[in-house]
């Protein structure tokens, strides 16, 4: 059976309610693009595995009814808890709606923060859900780094939402700009709280100038009944250095994807990841990068645990553009199975058109070591100890490799707990 | 404090162990050797509690208690100890976590409260210098990238921190340089205990110079062929097996 398309006119009319803004404008364009291509299909090579069916579902039922709400007391504790568990300086979105009070204590001297509500230049809507994102955009923010600005405290950007009684949807965008020299860490999560269905469409475009780095960690640990798409769209000039760890906790129905943009020479993209997949979820990671010119590197790593019956995905591009000489591309997935409902469908892809390369890729499947749990059963731990401490080593590795002191102690304990949480009776 | 009796034990369907019998006491120091394939490695095994092995007859009981119905990590608990013959790398895991959470499992089943981090570490490197172990050893994940004697000290650094009440060495001494042979054996040694019973499982007479045994046991195809003192021993490193092998069949 076909489910039904998403509803234009609701779409239209609720484009048309929101409030008048220097965004009005790209709204419009957005949706008019949006009327155009519509949503992806798993006719679409790049979404075979991901039905969007679960999106069109919930934002046709929320643009029927669409309700805005402030944090309840549950929101504002979760809100409260991450803001005091990883040290940053915290902006945060509430159900697409910028907090405008972060400003004030937001003080990274130097750092521009502002709405995309009051100044909308240069906003992107050309790929699948970001022209949904920016149509249906109340606000958003950005980020700006001047040249050679090097803060010292992590740059967080909170985006939550609740969904309490009534289906909620929220857009989320972030516009980050790191000038030439300038050095950022940021941090971006994404957590949603309440138990009624819930859809969250986020897109970042982080662009660095020449001798710019970012160290940009992902973490998404929304509801398990939630549903979440996310687009970082990265753009490298010369030089520059980006290094992505991004984690998979929550989520019912994810869709990541990485697109990094290695414009000029001598960039270098590290984008590392780590999904967490247990029963009832499926969390699809796409990520392309394309070799503009050489040299340049881009090393990827992504990990995975699947528990339960689940479903994950991992596809990773590498483009080598011809005349990209110099270039080199490595790309890694490693997925551990838990139980024999789990199904990962893991693609390394890469395309080169130029001569002087090195490229690779490796893709494994398995399960834990029955050697391992054995020699550490006889030293005393239980089955289920045993099974912890060998999840918990493969996931550590690309912990340990997140470029943020101040994310790996609490990503660590989050990391365990999940895994805890997955493995409470699913595995074997 | 360990009783076998008729025990058969196969793996993959094939049988290794055809009705062994063997009853160590505590304070006593066994040897089982016997030529590859006899079933030495497969005894260490299904007293540990190793799955793969299937036990169609016989009873193993350690203190009295049934040890065939117990998990490897109650076994464990219970004060048996395994030295792997190839103690096995686990990347990511950290040698002092493992040994930490080793000797807190059985502390908790003992009722005893857990170590603390000050004590553990003090304990740990005493140990080590017994040894001859670096520290630096401890912050390392567990046998990753070890060399075989690394590995065989790192198994009895586990086992002097367990204190275990029966400990079961499986080719302990195999692919040791003397050195090494040396500090094992100064390990084994110094665990000597009239409540303690060690089982040395080994194809050599080597480590029985610096590990003098009460018994000798020799087996061969599945059974125990010939049991005896530690002359024994020299017996079969001047004889061979086949001798055994030969009074056997005859």
């Amino acid at each position: 059976m076909k489910s039904a398309p998403l509803s234009l006119d609701a779409l239209q009319a609720a484009v048309q309610q929101l409030p008048e803004s220097a965004l009005t404008t790209s709204r419009h364009a957005a949706l008019e693009h949006f009327r155009e291509h519509g949503l992806p299909t798993i006719r679409d090579e790049d979404w075979k595995y991901s039905d969007l069916a679960p999106v069109v579902d919930i934002s046709n039922r929320w643009l029927a009814d669409a309700a805005t709400s402030s944090p309840s007391a549950a929101a504002a504790a979760a809100i409260t808890t991450i803001c005091n568990s990883i040290e940053a300086d915290w902006l945060v979105i509430f159900g697409g709606q910028v907090d405008a009070k972060c400003f004030d204590g937001f003080d990274q001297t130097g750092v521009s923060v502002s709405r995309l509500s009051d100044a909308a230049e240069n906003i992107s809507f050309d790929a699948p859900l970001s022209d949904l994102n920016l149509a249906l955009l109340q606000d958003g923010l950005r980020i700006h780094v001047p040249k050679d600005m090097q803060p010292t405290t992590p740059i967080g950007i909170l985006v939550v939402d609740e969904a309490i009684a009534s289906p909620g949807m929220s857009q989320s965008r972030i516009e980050v700009e790191l000038d030439a020299g300038s050095t950022a860490t940021i941090i971006e999560y994404h957590a949603s709280v309440g138990s009624a269905d819930q859809y969250t469409n986020s897109v970042t475009n982080l662009r660095l100038g020449a001798n710019a780095r970012a160290d940009y960690v992902r973490i998404q640990d929304r509801g398990l009944v939630h549903i979440h798409t996310s687009r970082l769209a990265v753009h490298c000039e010369r030089d520059s250095v980006f290094n992505h760890s991004g984690f998979d906790l929550g989520g019912s129905f994810v869709r990541n994807d990485i697109v990094v943009d290695l414009a000029q020479a001598g960039t270098c993209a590290t984008f590392d990841g780590l999904y967490l997949i247990g029963d009832k979820q499926h969390i699809d990671n796409h990520t392309r990068v394309d070799h503009r010119v050489g040299p340049a590197e881009s090393h990827q790593e992504y990990r995975g645990i699947l528990a339960g019956k689940s479903r994950g995905i991992w596809n990773g591009k590498a483009i080598v553009h011809p005349g990209a000489d110099g270039t080199d591309a490595e790309q890694a997935n490693h997925n551990l199975l838990l139980s024999d409902n789990a199904e990962i469908d893991a693609k390394p892809e890469l395309e080169i058109y130029a001569d002087d390369v090195k490229c690779s890729h490796g893709t494994t499947v398995g399960q834990l070591d029955e050697t391992a749990l054995f020699y550490l059963r006889t030293r005393g731990l239980s089955k289920r100890e045993a099974q912890q401490v060998l999840t918990t080593a493969f996931a550590q590795s690309i912990v340990s490799k997140a470029h943020s002191d101040a994310v790996r102690d609490f990503l660590e304990q989050k990391v365990a707990q999940r895994l805890g949480e997955m493995m409470q009776g699913a595995v074997s | 404090m360990l009783q076998i009796n008729e025990l058969k034990a196969s793996i993959g369907g094939t049988e290794i162990l055809r009705g062994l019998s063997l009853a160590v006491n505590a304070g006593e120091v066994h040897a089982i050797m016997g030529p590859n394939g006899s079933g030495k490695s497969t005894l260490a095994q299904v007293i540990a509690g190793h799955a793969d092995y299937e036990v169609s007859a016989g009873t193993v009981q350690f203190e009295g208690k049934d040890l065939l119905e117990l998990e490897p990590e109650e076994r464990a608990r219970e004060g048996i100890f395994l030295g792997f013959q190839y103690p096995v790398e686990i990347p990511g895991v950290n040698n002092a976590y493992l040994l930490k959470a080793a000797v807190n499992a059985k502390r908790k089943h003992q009722g005893v409260p857990e170590i603390d981090a000050f004590e553990f570490l003090k304990l740990a490197k005493e140990k080590m210098a017994v040894l001859g172990m670096d520290p630096k050893f401890l912050n390392r994940g567990v046998n990753e990238g070890f060399s075989g004697g690394e590995k065989k000290r790192n198994e009895i650094l586990q086992m002097a921190m367990l204190e275990p009440r029966l400990a079961i060495l499986d080719e302990t001494d195999s692919g040791l340089d003397i050195d090494a042979l040396r500090a094992v054996a100064e390990g084994v040694n110094a665990l000597r205990s009239p409540d303690r019973a060690i089982v040395l499982v080994t194809h050599y007479q080597r480590l029985l110079d610096y590990v003098e045994p009460d018994y000798v046991h020799v087996l061969s195809e599945g059974r125990i062929a010939r049991s005896g003192d530690k002359t024994l021993a020299l017996e079969l490193e001047e004889k061979g097996y086949d001798w055994v092998r030969e009074a056997t069949a005859g």
